[in-house]
């Protein structure tokens, strides 16, 4: 016989975990293995629940005089008797159920977007992004070394670095091996590689910015915000392929995990600006430019602007004053 | 036998006429025991005391410069009363081993000098005589060199220091801590000078006896000044004494030196010591040439605090072999070095403050950072290191510091500026 609709358990984010069809009216739900639905929840009663048709054809439950009750939906207030039509949701003990006619509106169907995971999951591309990230490090190591180098201190240089992604990826694959029983490697690997390639270009194009444009405080900001969306965005990336979690879920805990990052850096940045120091904070950074592209400002301007200093440090005199016994 | 007796008379008379001679011009010929017995009780032992704890925070030596119970020391002896009249305060001890109080009646920051009163009348002074003194002459010095009781020291008169902003007898004898602000003396028992420093070895300073007689003449008249009216004194005094010495400056016909493609100032008063070094290592793929300028003299303001330093240094950075960017790498590293000040502790100064801009100069375009800290208890003096680097080469480049100690910031701008001016390309 075909069901007249069905009875959902829906599970603390309101998903179904359980299904059960409606076939024949009166319905009884409880802990006893007598009900028809047979509910593992030691706030129900072993028979807390029926369901029937009234005289005007209405679908109902009814309270069978249980001791934690009935509830309709979120609500607080106890029902002896509840109207269901399809899509009311309703409590008994600690769960939550909903009933749904057999022409229940449905959600449209999702577009699988797993393609492009698969591209992601593709070895070609770990292996693509592993020597990107190598590269990158050989050249960071090159270019940051003064001295004479052979190839073999180009390519060992960067070596406890690579140990260190390819640890980090390996943990975060173990971690997705427990919760998700898969251990995605390929995608953690590049997940990683691609925020280090990311924050090393937002290292660079932020040092040649504040070359450029000495007087905005390029590197403190992108340090700050852009190294917190690279965070933000490695965590969600990560949590794709550790965690069951939404695409909704996984963005707000990227986020939170980033934003508090973020926010601890700052107050340490706050609190070491705040303490004394013998040390004179500038951002001394030279690049190779031809001069006449380079944007400039008069020495009149500049010893103008100097005044600025003096008025700073009036106030820093004072405080410090103000703050002396 | 008369020619005999006459030749042997003449004879007599040219061995004795040696010693007649220097007889007549030295009639007293005093040996050191007694200038110590005769002049000791003139000197005192100065101890500024935590008035807390009444533990020994500083030591030095005074004498005692008129029959008012006036004293005359160095600055630095009781500088740390000056900073913090209400934490310390100054007892004298005489070679008797009497203590008695003393207070402060003017400072002469620049030459170093403090003029004190005791409480008690002395039994008698030392007289200050500034008359030109000819070199080779002994001289005897007293004080108290780390606490070990009053000493004599001989030593000779060197004539005055060459090229230094504030004239000092050159003393070769050999002072020790504790000895400052101790006199000086000739054999006549006249002072010439206070003990102020030594580089060891011999070589000691004095300050000529004509700054304390100033001192003791504009002090003349005064009772008793309030302790808190010193600092914003010695702050004065170090801001009048700048705008002499920072006046001229880096002005166009300062003395210039080659580096590479560079025109750069060099030695430009003759109080400025020059050094020049090289690095061309074989090891190395790049070259430095450093040129280093800086003054000697300085005012000492407190143990963590001086003025008066002006120091300049030049380094050229060369490479024929590196990237442009590896050679950047090397040249923003030394752009950035020697960010921090040697002294300076969260009571005295402010932490600094930095401006970096990029400049188009005369000749060329430069990177330039000035970074500056107020001195807490001296408003309106200022610590500024002005660094610049050229721009615009692939394999060379220039990085200029000046540093300047306890200026004012209007000089911290002018100075910077004439400084930046001067460093040009050869073309």
């Amino acid at each position: 016989m075909a069901a007249l609709g069905y009875i959902e358990i829906l599970d603390a984010k309101g998903n179904v975990s359980e299904r059960h069809g409606v076939v024949a009216l009166p319905l009884n739900l409880g802990r006893a293995y007598t009900n028809q639905i047979i509910l593992n929840d030691p706030y129900v009663c072993p028979l807390h629940l029926a369901i029937a048709l009234d005289e005007q054809g209405r679908l109902i439950a009814r309270d069978l005089d249980s001791i934690n009750g009935l509830r309709e939906g979120g609500a607080e207030a106890r029902v002896a008797t509840l109207e269901l039509h399809s899509g009311t949701q309703f409590r008994i003990g600690h769960t939550l159920l909903r009933y749904c006619s057999i022409d229940h509106p449905l959600a449209p169907t999702a577009i699988d977007r797993s393609e492009k995971a698969s591209r992601l999951a593709s070895p070609y591309t770990s292996i693509g992004v592993g020597l990107l990230v190598l590269a990158m490090f050989c050249l960071d190591s090159y270019l940051s070394s003064i001295e004479r180098m052979k190839f073999v201190d180009i390519v060992s240089d960067p070596l406890p670095m690579i140990s260190i992604v390819l640890g980090w990826a390996g943990l975060w694959a173990l971690a997705s091996r427990i919760v998700v029983s898969g251990f995605h490697f390929p995608q953690h690997l590049t997940i990683a590689g691609t925020a280090i390639v990311a924050n090393t270009s937002l290292r660079i194009l932020s040092e040649w910015l504040e070359f450029f444009f000495p007087a905005l405080p390029v590197l403190w900001s992108t340090a700050l915000f852009g190294s917190g969306l690279i965070l933000a965005a490695l965590v969600y990336g990560h949590l794709g392929f550790a965690s069951p979690l939404r695409r909704r879920s996984r963005l707000w805990t990227a986020l939170v995990i980033s934003g508090a990052m973020v926010g601890m850096n700052a107050i340490t940045d706050y609190a070491a600006r705040g303490k004394f120091s013998t040390v004179m904070d500038y951002n001394g950074i030279l690049k190779p430019v031809d001069a006449s592209f380079l944007p400039a400002t008069s020495v009149e301007q500049f010893f103008a602007d100097s005044q600025k200093l003096k008025t700073e440090l009036d106030s820093l005199a004072h405080k410090a004053k103000s703050a002396q016994p | 036998m008369k020619l005999i007796n006459y030749i042997a008379a003449l004879v007599l008379f040219l061995t004795l006429a040696p010693v007649r001679n220097s007889l007549l011009a030295q009639p007293v010929r005093a040996t050191t025991p007694e200038i110590f017995k005769q002049y000791s009780e003139h000197v005192v032992k100065i101890e500024v005391v935590e008035t807390g704890s009444a533990a020994k925070a500083s030591l030095g030596t005074g004498f005692f410069a008129d029959g008012l119970g006036r004293i005359v020391t160095n600055y630095h002896v009781i500088s740390k009363l000056i900073h913090s009249p209400e934490r310390y305060r100054i007892e004298i001890t005489d070679v008797a081993g009497r203590t008695g109080a003393a207070s402060v009646l003017g400072v002469d920051v620049v030459y170093d000098l403090a003029v004190l009163r005791a409480e008690r009348r002395p039994k008698g002074f030392l007289a200050l005589d500034a008359k030109p003194i000819e070199q080779g002459t002994r001289l005897y010095s007293l004080g108290h060199p780390r606490d070990l009781g009053l000493t004599i020291v001989e030593g000779t008169h060197n004539g005055l220091l060459q090229h230094t902003l504030y004239p000092k007898i050159h003393f070769t004898g050999s002072l020790n801590p504790g000895m400052s602000g101790g006199p000086t003396l000739t054999q006549a028992g006249k002072v010439v000078g206070i003990n102020v420093a030594t580089e060891g070895n011999q070589i000691s300073f004095l300050v000529p006896a004509e700054r304390a007689t100033a001192l003791l003449d504009r002090t003349a008249k005064v009772e008793k000044p309030a302790a808190a009216s010193f600092l914003a004194e010695v702050g004065q005094q170090i801001l009048t004494n700048q705008t002499r010495y920072l006046a001229g400056m880096f002005e166009p016909n300062t003395p210039r030196v080659a580096l590479g493609p560079y025109d750069l100032p060099t030695k430009p008063t003759e109080f400025f010591h020059c050094w020049a070094d090289a690095v061309r290592r074989k090891e190395l793929p790049y070259a430095s040439v450093s040129h280093d300028c800086s003054t000697d003299d300085y005012i000492f303001v407190s143990s963590e605090q001086s003025s008066g330093i002006v120091r300049f240094f030049h380094q050229l950075l060369s490479t024929e072999e590196l990237h442009p960017l590896r050679f950047f790498t090397l040249y923003s590293g030394q752009f950035q070095a020697g960010n921090a000040a040697m002294f300076g502790n969260e009571e005295e100064v402010t932490p600094f403050r930095c401006e970096t801009r990029n400049v188009s100069a005369a000749t060329g375009k430069l990177k330039t950072v000035l970074c500056a800290r107020q001195y807490l208890k001296l408003p309106g003096l200022y610590d500024a290191v002005f660094k610049a680097a050229t721009l615009g080469s692939r394999n060379a480049g220039l990085v200029t510091t000046l540093s300047l100690s306890g200026v004012s910031f209007d000089n911290v701008q002018s100075v910077s500026r004439r400084y930046l001016e001067n460093i040009k390309w050869r073309r």
